[in-house]
């Protein structure tokens, strides 16, 4: 959430450099226009439904037992958010791609705790070609 | 104001203090810590798609049921794909 908000604060400058910025996730629809709402954002949070898309980035992975059990105790019950009973979730991750299709910048940790700075997003896409 | 990193560790810090309005209790921290260094030592970041690879294209559905192809967001101009894992 607080990674979109800050994502939202950098809409506008991310448009002036003629790019747009798209959000994927594994939840179905219901819980999306949740948070779209919520946070007034204005760029497309996707589905990427049973995550298609995060596999084909190399991101997904299994939520442990221990885990899955926790978070259900306190209703992170991601089979339903995510309409399968795998408890599979993508690890966070920001990708700038430019307009051939290459990745020119790729954020990925396996430590959800840590994002990239969205100031460094908007360096990263003035240095790719328009 | 603060960057995105020194907001999350703020957050993070007083979730992991165990006091409210969390209340998370300290096996429970254990645990996420755990996964998270699991995760960290599977190399599962290495098997990400890198600077330099070519993005998978894809088309899904957005928050009001239009379907919205990369391929044609990528003739406008360049992308910023973020994944999320969800509103909770």
């Amino acid at each position: 959430m607080m990674e979109l908000e800050a994502l939202q604060g950098i809409n506008s400058e991310v448009k002036a450099l003629g790019a747009r910025i798209v959000v994927l996730t594994p939840e179905v629809e219901r819980y999306t226009c949740g948070v779209y709402k919520k946070l007034n954002l204005t760029f497309d949070i996707l589905t990427d439904r049973h995550l298609k898309t995060a596999e084909q980035f190399g991101l997904v992975f299994i939520l442990p037992d221990y885990l899955r059990e926790l978070y259900k105790s306190v209703g992170i019950t991601l089979d339903r958010f995510h309409d399968e009973t795998e408890y599979r979730l993508p690890m966070p991750a920001r990708y700038v791609i430019d307009k051939e299709g290459i990745i020119r910048a790729a954020d990925v940790n396996a430590d959800y705790t840590i994002r990239p700075e969205p100031s460094e997003t908007v360096r990263q896409l003035v240095l790719t070609p328009q | 104001m603060a960057s995105l990193q020194e907001r999350l560790g703020d957050f993070k810090k007083a979730f992991e203090s165990g006091a409210p309005p969390y209340n998370v209790p300290h096996e429970a921290i254990e645990m996420m810590h755990r996964a998270t260094a699991e995760l960290k030592t599977s190399w599962i970041e290495g098997g990400a798609l890198k600077v330099g690879d070519r993005a998978p294209s894809f088309t899904l559905f957005n928050q009001d049921h239009v379907q919205v192809a990369s391929t044609d967001l990528l003739h406008e101009g360049p992308l910023v794909v973020s994944f999320f894992r969800g509103h909770w």
